[in-house]
């Protein structure tokens, strides 16, 4: 072994009555190793949200959507979307009727909400958006038993069948079977006299199934009919108002975009496309969560740096208290490189140290919050520490075991396992949903992505700090005048 | 005789702030090889600046010391490291053990040392780790010490641990070895000991030496003492 690390690996693992000095070294690692867990961690979140929503997103929504500038129905939309879906990079297209309708249930006296109203080519969205994988019901909106089934006022007809969001639907308190009435349009009633009065045209649809994506903002606000009903309700056989397409690579949104309007081929006179991407849509969401990421590294690496205050004191401490045999080791023959090099290692082992179980700690943490598995019951993890607590008082009074060094070395592992233990018993995947926030979350478990090239970035970045919070106390150490060091008390 | 160390009119001056104390005002003195020359003088006389200066832990403000005809006041700070490393061992008053080191690693330290700069003693020799510490444990089983190897500086009677540094300073097999009140914290039984074992080792590996003391009951046993008065050497 070089010498540099002998003696440093001596004053690291001193024998000797400095408690004081290994206790604050130990603090230190223990600061170092929070401040890296802790990083680790909170990245690991802000990217679990991240991937999570735009992992949603794009299940859930087209990569680029194409309608009119001012919202126009527009024709000839199939031979449109064959031309869309040959733009090279474009994987499918589908029609959608998108409309706002509002919510008058049989027995109201008000209208209570409005909602969105997709009205969609089951087979086509299923290409663009996998919208049947989130449906739990039926998916049937012309055929399906339950409209035969339901039961309504005298009079009145069913359009067809309605899939809703989840949240929507439990807000509304309907289950599969159960009508829900729409207002599709306002029109003034030519047979009026006095004041003007509406004439109102309602829809009847059955509720056929649920939709439930884990975004509040598709569960809570949208109902899905079929294309043709949808036509119908608004007069617009062979017509739509958008197009839904999916790309290969959703990346490419945005290059992309130009190139569908053109394919669509509408007339610039009347008919001015306009697309919008799904990268565009949520842009301000993107942007908020990087910013929280970029203030969340800087901050983290404040507490990393706070924690390199304390290697660097530590280090001071011990360089006070090694001043003799600083100049011990002069008068040896040491030079100041070798002085300066004994506490730089010193240093950065505390600091490795500190990192390594700072990753160890952060990633275990990050597997407890991500993983669905039945725990043990915590009062039996907190059975394990009374027990750890009970045996190490027996230790220390009763000296059981000998040697100190077996006693110290066995502690420590049992404390380490029976902390590892009750962790795991501890920490559990956070329920938002249980919470209560997972309508502003947008989901229903806290959501854990380890990026590895930050846990390596981090890693890199706790060393470096840590390496040049030694080099202070350690040219100090260097800069010890044999003579002086000798003679220090 | 041939002549291992030349002191050239050496001044050595200490300041605080405009103020300077002078302490070695023009010493000259020539040390014989394999000689032992004791150097007496009152309390803050200046001898163990001296002795200092001549194991180069310190540099005159004035004067020359040539070992073996070469000047080393002219050597840099790392030269001189590396000389000292390889041409002189200390033993000091209060035998300055490393407390987390027992006592074969003590002993070993300045040859461990000398490995990690990857280069030989000025002769050229090198050890590997194993002959190291067969060294060590040569030279403590000669100071009487073969069963205190295992022993921390705190396990060891001031005796053994003065006989430990003894055995600290050969390590390197240097050209001279300065003591600096070698008897000064023992008591006069444990004195004797660590003389005889001096003036043993003295005239068995022909090594010179230079001892900074108040004993009288070391220049009795000196074949030449000098006395250090006012900053200068009277014979």
């Amino acid at each position: 072994m070089k010498f540099e690390w002998f003696v440093a690996s001596r004053y690291l693992l001193s024998r000797r009555k400095q408690s004081f000095i290994s206790i604050i070294s130990v603090i230190s690692i223990a600061g170092v190793g929070l401040g890296v867990a802790t990083v680790i961690l909170v990245i690991a979140v802000l990217d679990g949200v991240d991937h999570g929503l735009r992992e949603r997103f794009l299940a859930n929504e087209a990569h680029v959507v194409l309608r009119l500038i001012d919202h126009r129905f527009f024709g000839d939309y199939q031979n449109r979307i064959d031309r869309i879906t040959q733009v090279e990079g474009v994987v499918a297209a589908s029609p959608v009727v998108y409309s706002q309708m509002a919510i008058f249930q049989s027995g109201q006296e008000s209208i209570t909400d409005a909602i969105y109203v997709k009205g969609i080519d089951l087979v086509q969205e299923d290409e663009v958006t996998s919208f049947s994988k989130y449906v739990t019901g039926s998916v049937d909106f012309k055929t399906s038993p339950l409209i035969e089934e339901a039961e309504l006022r005298e009079g009145e007809t069913i359009s067809g069948g309605i899939v809703l969001g989840y949240r929507l639907a439990s807000q509304l308190g309907l289950t599969e079977g159960d009508v829900l009435r729409l207002v599709v349009r306002l029109a003034d009633n030519p047979g009026s006299v006095g004041s003007p009065t509406l004439f109102v045209d309602f829809a009847n649809f059955v509720v056929i199934g649920v939709y439930e994506s884990e975004l509040a903002i598709y569960d809570s606000r949208i109902g899905y009919i079929d294309v043709d009903t949808a036509q119908k309700l608004y007069e617009s056989v062979g017509k739509v108002n958008v197009i839904l397409v999916r790309l290969a690579d959703s990346e490419m949104a945005s290059e992309l975009s130009y190139e569908i309007e053109d394919a669509a081929q509408f007339s610039n006179e009347d008919q001015v496309p306009k697309t919008s991407t799904w990268l565009h849509t949520h842009s301000a969401l993107f942007a908020a969560l990087k910013m929280e990421k970029i203030a969340t590294v800087i901050i983290e690496a404040l507490i990393i740096l706070v924690a390199a205050f304390n290697i660097a004191s530590t280090l001071i401490m011990t360089v006070m208290e090694k001043t003799r045999d600083v100049g011990t080791l002069r008068t040896l023959g040491a030079s100041r490189g070798n002085i300066m090099r004994i506490f730089m290692i010193q240093g950065s082992v505390i600091g490795m140290l500190g990192t390594f179980a700072g990753t160890g700690l952060g990633l275990g943490l990050c597997w407890l919050l991500s993983t669905n598995i039945v725990r043990p019951s915590l009062w039996i993890a907190l059975g394990t520490i009374a027990i750890l607590i009970i045996a190490q008082i027996v230790l220390v009074y009763n000296r059981l075991l000998q040697s100190p060094k077996v006693r110290k070395i066995g502690m420590a592992l049992l404390w380490l396992l029976g902390i590892c233990f009750a962790l795991y018993c501890f920490v559990r995947p956070i329920s938002l949903k249980e919470l209560g926030f997972s309508e502003i979350y947008q989901m229903n478990q806290l959501p854990i992505k380890v990026n590895w090239f930050f846990v390596c970035f981090i890693n890199l970045l706790s060393f470096v700090i840590c390496w040049l919070a030694t080099i202070y106390p350690a040219w100090q150490a260097s800069n010890l005048k044999p003579i002086e060091a000798l003679q220090y008390e | 005789m041939d002549k291992q160390i030349r002191i050239d009119n050496l001044h050595k001056s200490f300041y605080d702030g405009d103020s300077e104390l002078k302490v070695l005002k023009g010493v000259n003195l020539d040390v014989d090889k394999a000689e032992i020359l004791v150097i007496m003088g009152a309390s803050g006389v200046g001898k163990s600046t001296l002795l200092h200066i001549i194991g180069t832990l310190d540099r005159p403000t004035e004067g020359s010391i040539f070992y073996d005809e070469q000047d080393i006041t002219i050597f840099s700070e790392n030269e001189l490291t590396l000389f000292r490393n390889d041409a002189i061992g200390f033993v000091f008053q209060f035998h300055q053990m490393l407390p987390e080191f027992n006592a074969l690693e003590n002993v070993a330290m300045s040859r461990l040392i000398r490995n990690s700069k990857n280069i030989g003693s000025l002769d050229g020799s090198s050890s590997t780790p194993q002959e190291v510490y067969q060294t060590a444990e040569h030279l403590l089983d000669s100071v009487g010490l073969s069963e205190r190897l295992n022993h921390y500086p705190s396990q060891l009677s001031g005796g053994e641990r003065q006989r430990v540094a003894i055995a600290r300073a050969l390590m390197n097999n240097p050209k001279v070895v300065l003591a600096d009140e070698p008897t000064g914290n023992i008591d006069d039984k444990t004195s004797d000991a660590v003389l005889d074992l001096l003036l043993e080792v003295n005239e068995k590996l022909n090594q010179t030496f230079i001892i900074v003391t108040h004993d009288s009951r070391i220049s009795e046993r000196a074949k030449r003492t000098v006395h250090l008065v006012d900053g200068r050497i009277a014979e």
